[in-house]
């Protein structure tokens, strides 16, 4: 492994392990509260925070938390008022994030390679400097994402139910928006700033495919973050492309390979499934009021049974028994 | 009396402008089963909202354990179970996973949770008799076993009062037997429900008291109307109270577990006898 010998490599190395463990932990919650694209517009407006970095010579990386907390934060509040205008606003700010990034950018007179490098990342641009950036905030993210789980669990699963324990919901969905941004911040030197929403997303929708728990789901998600992550930017080593591509294209290599896998997964447990059905336990169970006789007319399909003629039902077999119907 | 769990003083709930419950006095006492019933619209579902402080009241008092809903922190003591939309979100969670949501109000954010805190979790798995299943995923189960999950959720707190938003919509006659079995457990101890109704199923024996709206204003209170003969302000109630009545078409995506649903002989308040 001479690549390791670079000093450049081993801190690409180091901060896509970092992003692939933060990506997908923030990731989840997102997934799980139905907010998968939520990335990709704290992503668009995080460009304008490279672009003011670029502008005034600042570090981009503290440009680009600071724009995107801010950009988080808005998208939260917009979302949780729930206006129908909504998402027509928040559409506005990611092309005023883009748009207000490639001008900015234009302005202080840097080139479109050097915005590429920040919206597809690259592995040779990894400043010590920006390693311990990254490193803290990664780990924050990390952390909270851990520690707080049961908290923001429950407030993606159930925000009403959350509100009435008394939780405050408020406060933990803005916490997600700000950590949703600073892991946009710490990705863009690997993953890049359009791709970011991928590792969030991709992984988790992998990780959905084998599990049937969250805690699982999560636990995988982090797994199946940091393999494309690092062998992406190996790939990048020897293959000159941008980071962000081949960390995305691997990790969607990894969805096609569990789909299949998770489908057959899921047949079995539904096989599994019912503990309490009759089909199982040859229980007695009568049926509810059942207002309809059974008959060769009926339409539904007889199966005979033993000594009697069971009715296929809705995925169960009614049989008759005096007054009523057995579920069989 | 015994002590007021909930008492509701001149209340009045609007809901973007609109009054949805107007001026409404009730309440609640240690031990009671009560349940509120009304047609769609009555605001009965608007007032359990407000009961449990997710919607703010525009003007009247809401107290709970005797302090008003502003100075009340203690909400480990009520066990809420929301109107069931869908259990599950975006990513896989199991049973045990979700019923867990119900003990935060007890644990602190960073600290794993107790050994008192899984128990109670496995307990009122136990309740709703769900053991079998707590290490499924939620999608996998049937609308009335979901339904189940989110009432041992609530439970798993130790709540002093259970409410709970229409625990029978859409669920299938024995998981609505089961959920009866559950609740009677809980009240047997001696603890307070609060019930919204659409009709009252296998649960009429345990209820004691019924609170009728209509169009946000209580029209009855007192023993549960038995039937609809003679009872003028209960008639309004039965228009809305058949789950399986004719004439009622399941809206859209509306869980429906039985075909022949709709051909059904319901008694007052869908109660076969």
């Amino acid at each position: 492994m001479e690549l390791l010998n670079y000093d450049f490599m081993q801190r690409a190395l180091l901060a896509a392990l970092l992003t692939g463990l933060a990506a997908p932990a923030i990731g989840t919650y997102l997934v799980h509260r139905r907010l998968a694209l939520m990335g990709d517009g704290i992503g668009h407006v995080a460009l304008t925070g490279v672009a003011v970095g670029l502008l005034t010579g600042w570090a981009p990386v503290w440009t680009a938390v600071v724009v995107a907390i801010a950009g988080a934060v808005t998208i939260e509040v917009v979302r949780s008022y729930g206006k129908a205008s909504a998402d027509v606003a928040l559409a506005m700010l990611f092309y005023g994030g883009i748009a207000g990034g490639v001008l900015i950018t234009g302005l202080a007179g840097s080139s479109a390679a050097t915005l590429n490098t920040y919206l597809f990342g690259s592995i040779t641009t990894v400043s010590t400097g920006d390693l311990w950036v990254i490193g803290g905030l990664a780990v924050v993210v990390i952390a909270a994402s851990i520690g707080l789980a049961p908290q923001l669990f429950a407030v993606c699963q159930d925000e009403e139910f959350a509100r009435a324990c008394g939780i405050p919901v408020r406060l933990y969905s803005i916490m997600i928006a700000v950590m949703a941004a600073v892991t946009v911040a710490v990705a863009m030197r690997t993953v890049g700033l359009l791709l970011v929403s991928a590792l969030m997303v991709v992984p988790v929708a992998t990780a959905m495919q084998l599990t049937k728990g969250f805690r699982t789901t999560f636990t995988l998600a982090l797994c199946l973050g940091v393999v494309p992550s690092l062998s992406g930017v190996v790939f990048s080593y020897y293959v000159d492309v941008a980071p962000g591509a081949s960390i995305v294209v691997i990790a969607l290599a990894g969805f096609i390979l569990a789909w299949p896998l998770g489908t057959i997964v899921r047949r079995r447990v539904r096989g599994r499934a019912g503990g309490e059905d009759p089909r199982v336990t040859g229980a007695h169970v009568p049926t509810e009021e059942h207002p309809h006789e059974h008959d060769e007319q009926c339409g539904h399909p007889a199966v005979t049974h033993d000594d009697h003629t069971d009715y296929l039902h809705d995925g169960h077999l009614h049989a008759a028994h005096g007054k009523h119907y057995d579920e069989h | 009396m015994s002590e007021r769990v909930v008492d509701v003083r001149g209340v009045t709930v609007e809901l973007g402008e609109r009054p949805v419950v107007h001026d409404v006095d009730f309440h609640v006492g240690a031990g009671e089963v009560v349940t509120l019933l009304g047609a769609n619209g009555s605001g009965k579902s608007t007032l359990v909202r407000a009961i449990v402080g997710l919607i703010p009241v525009a003007s009247g008092e809401i107290s709970l354990f005797g302090e008003t809903l502003r100075s009340f922190h203690d909400w480990r003591r009520v066990g809420y179970v929301p109107q069931r939309t869908t259990a599950a979100g975006g990513v896989p969670a199991t049973v045990r996973e979700v019923v867990s949501s119900g003990r935060l109000a007890q644990r602190r954010p960073f600290l794993p949770a107790s050994r008192a805190d899984r128990a109670a979790v496995e307990r009122a798995i136990e309740l709703v008799g769900l053991t079998d299943r707590a290490g499924d995923g939620i999608h996998t189960l049937s609308g009335g076993q979901q339904q189940r999950v989110l009432i041992a959720r609530a439970a798993a707190g130790d709540p002093d009062i259970l409410v709970l938003d229409e625990p029978n919509a859409g669920v299938d006659r024995r998981s609505q037997e089961a959920f009866a079995r559950s609740l009677r457990t809980f009240v047997a101890s001696g603890r307070t429900v609060l019930l919204v109704l659409h009709e009252m199923g296998p649960l009429a024996p345990l209820v004691n008291r019924g609170v009728v709206l209509d169009g946000g204003r209580i029209v009855h209170d007192g023993p549960v109307p038995a039937s609809a003969h003679g009872h003028p302000t209960t008639a309004t109630v039965h228009a809305g109270a058949y789950t399986h009545g004719p004439g009622r078409v399941p809206a859209a995506g509306e869980p429906h577990d039985h075909p022949h649903g709709d051909d059904e002989e319901a008694g007052p308040f869908g109660w076969n006898s």
